[in-house]
C-alpha cells in the first residue's frame, strides 16, 4: 500500500503544470508592477511640492501670477523659457486702489 | 495656465521618478539574470520575463514622460530636444544627458528586439550600454529638477543608486569569482596534458 502514497504524476505532465504555475505568477507579478506603477505616479504627482499652492492658486485667484512662481521650483533658475500669464496681473489692478484709499 | 498644463508638468515630472524606478529595477534584474540567479517564488525564467517585461514598462513610461514634457506649455521642450543631446534651449546640460539615455535605450530596444538578426555576440556588446544609459538617466533626472534632491524622494534617488552600486559590485565579485575558480581548474588541466604527454 506504500506505493499508493507515492505522488503519480511525476512525467512531463508535473513540468508542464510547474511551468504554468511559474507563468501565472511571473504574470500576476507583472500585472502588480504595471498597476504600482500607474498608482505610484498618481501618487507623487499629487505629492510633489508644490502641486496644493498650485491648485490653491488656480482655484481661488485669476489672473495672478502665482503660477509662475508657485507651479515648479525650476522657475527660478531663470533659465527657462516660461511662458508669460495670459491674463494681466491682478496686483497692478490693486496698487491704484490702494494709493486712492490713502488720499 | 492651464489646469491641463499644470496636469501635463506634474505627470511629466511623476512618470520621470517612476522611470527611475522602473530603469532600477530593470537594471537590478538584468544583473540577476547575467549572474543566472533566481527570485524567491518564482521559476528561473521568471526573471527573464520579468526583465523584458519591465523594461518594455520602463519604455513606455519614458515614452509618457517625453511626451508630456513636449506637449506641455508651461516649459518650451520641442521634440527633437528630446532625441538630439544638447540642443534644447531650456537646461541644455541636463535635457541633453536625458536625450542620451533615450537614445541609448533606443539602441537597446533594437537590438533586442532584432538579436536573432544580429547575433548574440554582437546584442551583448550593444547591451553592455545599459550601464551607460542608467547613470545617465539618473544624472538627468538630479540635474533637470529639484524633485529628487529634496525630501522622500532624495532617499529613493541614493537607494536606487546605491542598490545599483552594490548590485555590480556583486556581479563583478561572481566574475573574478568564477575567474579565480577556472585558473587552478586550468593549470590542473594543463599539468595531467604535460603528464600524459612526459
Amino acid at each position: 500500500m506504500l506505493y499508493a502514497m507515492k505522488p503519480i504524476d511525476n512525467g512531463p505532465g508535473a513540468d508542464i503544470a510547474a511551468r504554468s504555475r511559474g507563468r501565472a505568477r511571473v504574470r500576476a507579478v507583472a500585472v502588480s508592477a504595471t498597476a504600482a506603477s500607474v498608482l505610484a505616479t498618481a501618487g507623487i504627482a499629487i505629492a510633489l511640492p508644490g502641486i496644493t499652492t498650485t491648485q490653491a492658486s488656480t482655484t481661488t485667484t485669476q489672473g495672478s501670477n502665482h503660477h509662475a512662481t508657485s507651479h515648479t521650483p525650476n522657475s527660478s533658475s531663470g533659465t527657462s523659457k516660461l511662458k508669460s500669464p495670459s491674463s494681466a496681473p491682478a496686483s497692478s489692478s490693486g496698487a491704484p486702489q490702494v494709493s486712492s484709499g490713502g488720499s | 495656465m492651464h489646469s491641463s498644463s499644470i496636469a501635463l508638468w506634474y505627470a511629466s515630472r511623476a512618470t520621470g521618478v517612476v522611470c527611475l524606478v522602473l530603469t532600477t529595477t530593470v537594471v537590478l534584474l538584468g544583473l540577476l539574470v547575467s549572474r543566472q540567479r533566481r527570485l524567491p517564488g518564482l521559476p528561473r525564467f521568471g526573471v527573464v520575463h520579468l526583465h523584458r517585461y519591465l523594461s518594455l514598462l520602463a519604455v513606455g513610461f519614458v515614452s509618457v514622460h517625453i511626451l508630456t514634457a513636449v506637449v506641455d506649455s508651461y516649459v518650451s521642450i520641442s521634440v527633437a530636444a528630446a532625441i538630439i543631446p544638447f540642443v534644447s534651449s531650456y537646461k541644455p546640460l541636463w535635457l541633453g544627458l536625458g536625450a542620451v539615455s533615450l537614445d541609448l535605450m533606443a539602441a537597446l530596444i533594437v537590438t533586442s528586439l532584432v538579436r536573432a538578426r544580429i547575433g548574440r555576440k554582437t546584442w551583448r556588446v550593444v547591451h553592455w550600454v545599459a550601464y551607460a544609459a542608467w547613470p545617465v538617466a539618473v544624472v538627468h533626472s538630479i540635474g533637470t529638477g529639484p524633485d529628487l534632491r529634496h525630501g522622500p524622494l532624495l532617499w529613493l534617488s541614493v537607494s536606487s543608486v546605491l542598490a545599483v552600486i552594490a548590485a555590480i559590485a556583486w556581479r563583478v565579485a561572481g566574475s573574478l569569482g568564477s575567474g579565480a575558480r577556472l585558473v587552478p581548474e586550468l593549470l590542473a588541466t594543463h599539468e595531467r596534458i604535460e603528464a600524459a604527454r612526459r
